[in-house]
């Protein structure tokens, strides 16, 4: 088979699905000046993950992805709890919670069984795209061969688009209007659990296949590239995945292939290479938008 | 069961921790009153991309790319650069600190993942101890790397306490400290400065992933405890230096655990204990 469609078309899908679930959540934590939650969640899911792996005695997907929404879930909970009960700043007590769980999440990993569930610290910071691949079965379309995570971040990305779509309405209030959304929702404590519920998920659906680096990346880059020139939230949505897709792409294409270019065998980590692109984009736009401001 | 590395060498290693532990609780005793804590985040991520560029660098000169000091320099060089660049970024339209600190943190840790990359494909073969810079590896600690951990950190605390009242006055409040004529911007500075100090200090031991840990956790244990900035310092660094310590002990008997896990779960720990303690819970029960 063709070594683009076995190799780099599962990664690239893997990377935009992945962008698509990170990015239309990570709109909202950033206008909610929330992106570092999205980096607590994706360092705190480790232990989770690990747990789910040792409890339910097996790689099953469903218990590992359980265990780690329940911990990333707990660590933002807990994090409040401190805040509330402390009054350490916000970025103190994430900090202080964040840390831990990733350090248990490592020692479980490197003491109980790290070999068995393939997975090892330093993939779980740059992750993995690089080993996704379609083993077509004999016989098989290539979809058959399609690896899992694949069709998770597609499952996930579908259903951030449908959360944003639902809850846009309570989510903008609740953004720019605090006061009138408690007035309004009744309930605003049941928008924002529903938000942490659905970015804890899509940053556990994508974590393993792109990292936590990426997963900050993609959760804050989308929001930020469009920012500038955006004149509503769901303006911003769009514009920032349609920037923001088309850079994951070259940046992956970039890290696979450029170096065979200059001769040299080894691919650079390719979740680096598209946050490094994604971030130095941010202050372009900024800049194409001021020349536009200035001409308009 | 016995420590791989035994007598003198395993007192030097624990001493050159229990210091890096004080120096990061009295820092982050700092760098929390400035409110400045993800900061400390960035600055541990930021220096992989210019510790790996120093191993290319120094290797491509024929010099041993795993010599403490090019790394420490190349380390600050990023750490320092990523922390500079946040309040720039901050100040985009619509992206503000909590944008800022998530772009410089996810760019420059990217960086270092492109870099660590082309470091692992590097036929010298000494770049097999870098990966270990990750989360720290206390075992393999050499006693050079020791005695340059230990003068950076010195260095760090003699500065620290020279310019502690000034530090102080600023981490209180600002806009007082700027009307008495204090250098509010150049103390900030050399807030910025200490703290890539500290994390480079602590990068081989606690690793740059959780570097953040020792700065962040046992100052903010401290301070559940209350009492006067000066009070709170000193407490941070002894609550630093014991994590550290007890983090080096804990990964140096059990072979497989990080040193820079085991040390934020032995900071973390404290802080837990330090909660019942804490001034608004005795206020409750008053």
């Amino acid at each position: 088979m063709n070594a683009f469609l076995a190799i780099d078309l599962p990664a690239l899908l893997a990377a935009v699905l992945a962008t698509i679930a990170c990015g239309t959540l990570g709109n909202w934590l950033v206008l909610r000046k929330e992106s570092m939650t999205a980096d607590a969640i994706a360092h705190a899911v480790l232990p989770g993950l690990v747990a789910g792996y040792l409890v339910s005695g097996s790689r099953s997907m469903g218990a590992m992805l359980a265990g780690a929404a329940i911990a990333g879930i707990a660590s933002v909970l807990l994090s409040a709890a401190i805040r509330a009960r402390t009054r350490l700043e916000a970025g103190a007590s994430l900090g202080v919670v964040f840390t831990a769980f990733f350090a248990l999440g490592v020692v479980l990993l490197e003491t109980q069984g790290a070999r068995q569930i393939d997975l090892d610290p330093s993939c779980v910071l740059f992750g993995s795209l690089e080993t996704l691949f379609v083993a077509v079965p004999e016989g098989g379309s290539w979809f058959a061969g399609v690896p899992g995570e694949v069709w998770l971040l597609l499952a996930t990305a579908a259903a951030a688009l449908a959360f944003h779509a639902l809850l846009a309405k309570e989510l903008a209030a609740l953004a720019f209007d605090p006061l009138h959304a408690r007035l309004a929702l009744g309930s605003p404590r049941a928008v924002e659990r529903a938000l942490l519920a659905a970015t804890s998920a899509a940053i556990v659906a994508s974590f393993a296949a792109v990292g936590s680096i990426l997963v900050l990346a993609l959760v804050a880059c989308p929001a930020l590239l469009a920012a500038p020139h955006a004149r509503s939230v769901g303006g911003q949505l769009a514009l920032g995945l349609a920037i923001s897709i088309p850079l994951v792409a070259a940046a992956y294409l970039a890290a696979a292939h450029a170096p065979s270019v200059f001769g040299t065998q080894t691919a650079l980590n390719a979740a680096g290479m598209i946050a490094v692109v994604l971030v130095a984009a941010v202050p372009a736009s900024h800049a194409v938008a001021r020349v536009i401001r200035r001409q308009g | 069961m016995t420590l791989p590395t035994t007598g003198i060498n395993t007192i030097a290693v624990l001493a050159g921790c229990a210091l890096f532990g004080a120096l990061a609780g009295a820092v982050g005793t700092f760098v929390l009153a400035r409110r400045r804590a993800l900061v400390a985040d960035v600055a541990g991520h930021a220096t992989l991309p210019g510790v790996a560029l120093a191993f290319l660098v120094a290797e491509a000169l024929g010099l041993d790319g795993r010599t403490p000091w090019i790394l420490f320099l190349g380390g600050a060089a990023t750490a320092l650069l990523a922390a500079a660049l946040v309040p720039p970024l901050a100040r985009l339209r619509r992206v503000g600190p909590d944008g800022a600190t998530a772009l410089a943190l996810a760019g420059f840790f990217g960086l270092g993942a492109v870099l660590l990359s082309i470091v692992q494909s590097h036929p010298s073969g000494a770049q097999g101890g870098l990966r270990t810079l990750l989360f720290g590896n206390a075992a393999a600690i050499t006693l050079g790397e020791v005695g340059a951990l230990a003068a950076v950190a010195f260095a760090a605390l003699a500065a620290l306490l020279l310019l502690f009242k000034a530090l102080a006055i600023v981490a209180f409040d600002d806009d007082f400290a700027r009307t008495t004529g204090l250098p509010v911007r150049a103390l900030d500075l050399a807030l910025v400065l200490l703290l890539v100090a500290t994390v480079v200090a602590g990068m081989q031991v606690a690793g740059i992933v959780l570097v953040v840990a020792l700065v962040i956790t046992p100052a903010a244990a401290s301070r559940l405890l209350g009492g006067r900035l000066s009070t709170v310092a000193r407490r941070a660094a002894l609550i630093g230096a014991l994590a550290a310590s007890l983090g080096v002990v804990a990964s140096l008997l059990g072979e497989r655990i990080p040193t820079g896990a085991a040390m934020t779960l032995a900071a973390a720990a404290l802080f837990l204990a330090a909660i019942p303690f804490s001034r608004s819970a005795r206020a409750e029960a008053a």
